[in-house]
């Protein structure tokens, strides 16, 4: 509807004109400049949108800078690691969403390129394709402590549920970097690239299954294996004889420092399997079990049944053998035992735990038959220093059967209320006599002039 | 340290103690899953630790024989290895007195080789809540041990800093680097930070009464400097405990099925981080099943989420 208003409400003049501010029609005063209308609804159509102010005026919204070069440095790491487009795709969703989210809004440029290592990461841990933390750490070039820091972070924000990583996966994967085969280095020391794998895997697997790969850094154990593995394809005194220094420098890898201690825990392990082959009849040592690796990957899983066996019938030999008067290491119900009533109850107890063992172990199926003696032997601490339950079953956790010493005995606690009386005498040994107190303020001014000149 | 955000964290806490909110937020999440109710029978689980009313799905103990040796085998594997022997005789009394009863099926405290005659009287009451009652209190007390208690006092006057640390031997003050006293004292070994608000932190503690001591005996130190030092508002903040189970863990088949809890990632840390939501505690897992308690304010939260992880941890042994 047109304005029919020809006065203006303030001077009273009808000199009234159409001013349109910025699209908004209005109907101004000439004389006193009041505005007399504004907004009108008009039939017509003009065509205008109305556009308010401040949208009209501010610039124009551009997605930030960083978050751009981010996105980029995300396709990149993917690109690097050749992973399909759906990881990319969800990499770059992730840091989108993680990058606005407050938490990493203002952190520094450098943690902005790890959360985008971290973000393709958790993507490829969703769409399984299985890489390390030291992977993407040695890409970005960042701590790994950082790394991890930022990665726990972000799949709390983004309420991320990913799988966790599994070391057989990442196997393959990590087997390609090492350059052995034949192009790269002489025949003799060279190895398919396939065999090689096939068998750190199984290699890796046994050390899952015995307690060596849980909590433990993944890549020196990768490493370790892929050695064994090596050296186990062609266990001539040539391949014998190279250290894992030297194997690292043929192959063009990074040794890592704690490969060395894999690889003993792992021989160990391969040695008590192969002490079970029916067919050695040589002593298994360190030094000679790599030949017998093929043979005790093939049938390790008859070899591992035997070798559990074998040991609980030595502990059983054992604990008859040690007849009734005291039994600490045998009867796990009991302690360094001062208490005559329990030794009777000992052997009882100790027979039927092994009973129990072998009556159980054909209900475990073919998973981890092992896992059974050391429940067996439950012993736990006392006074004295007793054998932990890790010296005595055939496989446990490196950590239980090395333990750290605790340099600090814990002293023995002594029943305090809370309300006793205190004494002055204490609370005075506390406090600097007046004389004390002038020198210590003394010496400290000296210090400090002293310092500032 | 940002200075502001310790302070806040015991006004915060002296102020308001509801973190049960998110605890009644439908969480029977580690309780549901704890007892094997949840867990299918076609896994071998040994279920007959359980108190009767719960080990309905018990899948192969029918035979007597059986199942009191496999309970006597996992009592033998159940943390329960410290100071075994002076419970004993204690224990043999408490036992629940439905193992009497049933012998095939030995309550959740059978950790010894008990013959059904022997009268049981429990010492702990018996509630329907039973499924968590897996260790009676008093063996509790021996297997776990505390490590450090942290508690919060508060003096009640403003505290002139820089005197403290001139009048007091056990104390250091370095303003530029955190804005508080740093005093000790010998016994309890405990350390203290003590702000210019008159709001005081004890650390190092190894069990409730000897925080308070502690604290006690700072505040008279205060006292005895001239300032009108009063003891108000003591409060247990945080408590760390550690315990054994004695049998090895399966912590990547553990972070499979309770991913909602935990986090495990081997490349940062050796341990599993099982977040618990009630009671809500932090327990850090490792593989040679030493475990870790964290953030509980009562003595009682460490006890509650033993019992609810050692179900499950029992269930990561055979498997």
């Amino acid at each position: 509807m047109s304005a029919s208003v020809t006065r203006c409400p303030g001077c009273g003049s009808s000199n009234i004109v159409d001013d349109d501010l910025y699209c908004q029609a209005q109907r101004v005063c000439v004389d006193c400049g009041s505005v007399v209308s504004e907004g009108v609804l008009t039939d017509d159509w003009t065509g205008d949108t109305e556009i308010s102010y401040s949208r009209t005026t501010a610039v124009a919204r551009k997605p930030c800078l960083n978050l751009i070069k981010g996105l980029q440095r995300v396709k990149a790491i993917c690109r690097i690691l050749r992973v399909n487009s759906e990881i990319e795709n969800h990499s770059q969703t992730y840091y989108t969403q993680a990058y606005q989210h407050e938490a990493f809004i203002r952190v520094s440029l450098q943690k902005k390129e790890v959360l985008a290592g971290c973000c393709v990461l958790v993507s490829c841990r969703l769409l399984n394709w299985p890489i390390t933390m030291g992977t993407i750490s040695c890409l970005l070039d960042a701590d790994p402590v950082v790394v991890g820091a930022v990665y726990q972070e972000m799949i709390k924000i983004l309420n991320i549920k990913a799988p966790v990583f599994i070391i057989n996966d990442v196997m393959e994967a990590h087997s390609q970097e090492y350059k052995i085969s034949s192009l790269h280095v002489p025949e003799e020391l060279a190895e398919n690239s396939r065999d090689l794998t096939k068998r750190a895997v199984a290699l890796v697997e046994l050390a899952a299954d015995t307690w060596i790969v849980t909590g433990r850094h993944p890549t020196p154990i990768m490493m370790a294996s892929i050695y064994l593995s090596w050296q186990s394809l062609k266990p001539n005194k040539h391949r014998l004889k190279l250290t894992l220094d030297k194997f690292c420098q043929m192959a063009k890898v990074n040794k890592l420092k704690p490969a060395m201690k894999r690889i003993a825990e792992m021989k160990e392990v391969l040695c008590k399997l192969g002490r079970e082959i029916p067919w050695v009849r040589e002593a298994v040592t360190p030094d000679n079990v790599m030949q017998q690796v093929e043979d005790i990957l093939n049938y390790r899983f008859a070899l591992l049944r035997r070798a559990l066996r074998t040991h609980e019938e030595t502990l059983q030999a054992e604990s008859e053998a040690s007849g009734e008067d005291s039994l600490p290491e045998e009867a796990a119900s009991s302690q360094v035992s001062e208490h005559g009533e329990q030794h009777s109850n000992a052997p009882t107890a100790e027979e039927c735990e092994l009973n129990a063992g072998s009556a159980q172990r054909p209900r475990d199926g073919n998973d981890d038959p092992h896992t059974e003696p050391e429940g067996n032997t439950g012993g736990g601490e006392s006074q004295a220093p007793a054998p932990n339950w890790g010296k005595r079953v055939l496989f446990a956790p490196p950590c239980v059967v090395h333990p750290k010493r605790r340099s600090v005995e814990r002293p023995e606690c002594k029943d305090v209320t809370g309300d006793e009386e205190i004494s002055d005498s204490e609370i005075d040994s506390y406090i600097r006599t007046p004389r004390e107190a002038r020198e210590f303020a003394l010496t400290q001014k000296m210090l400090s002039e002293s310092e500032k000149t | 340290m940002d200075e502001f955000a310790l302070e806040r964290y015991f006004d915060d806490s002296i102020a308001k103690d509801d973190f049960l909110l998110e605890d009644e937020l439908g969480l029977e999440g580690p309780d549901a899953s704890a007892p094997p109710l949840k867990v299918k029978p076609a896994e071998d689980l040994d279920l007959s630790f359980l108190p009767d009313e719960l080990s309905t799905q018990d899948p192969s103990h029918a035979n007597i024989n059986d199942s009191q040796t496999s309970a006597l085998n996992d009592s033998h594997d159940s943390g329960v290895g410290l100071d075994f022997n002076s419970h004993a005789s204690t224990l043999a009394t408490q036992e629940n007195p439905q193992q009497g009863a049933s012998v095939s099926r030995l309550g959740t405290s059978a950790f010894y080789p008990m013959t059904p005659m022997t009268p049981m009287t429990p010492m702990t009451p018996m509630t329907p809540a039973t499924e968590k009652s897996g260790i009676i209190p008093q063996l509790q007390k021996s297997l776990i041990r505390f490590w450090n208690i942290v508690s919060t006092v508060n003096l009640c006057c403003p505290l002139d800093l820089k005197f403290i640390a001139l009048q007091a031997r056990n104390a250091e003050y370095n303003p530029k680097r955190f804005a508080a006293v740093i005093m000790r004292i010998r016994e309890p070994r405990t350390t203290a930070l003590i702000f210019s608000s008159g709001k005081m932190v004890c650390t190092g503690a190894k069990s409730e009464e000897h925080s308070r001591l502690a604290a006690r005996k700072y505040a008279r130190v205060v006292q005895k400097l001239g300032f009108p030092a009063r003891f108000t508002d003591f409060k247990i903040q945080n408590m760390v405990a550690s315990c054994d189970v004695c049998f090895p863990i399966r912590l990547e088949g553990l972070v499979l099925t309770h991913q909602q809890f935990s986090s495990y990632e081997p490349e940062l840390f050796p341990g599993l981080i099982y977040r618990m939501v009630k009671p809500r505690i932090v327990l850090l897992i490792f593989v040679s099943g030493k475990v870790v308690l964290t953030g509980a304010k009562e003595r009682a939260e460490i006890y509650d989420a033993f019992e609810n992880i050692y179900p499950i941890l029992k269930g990561f042994r055979k498997q």
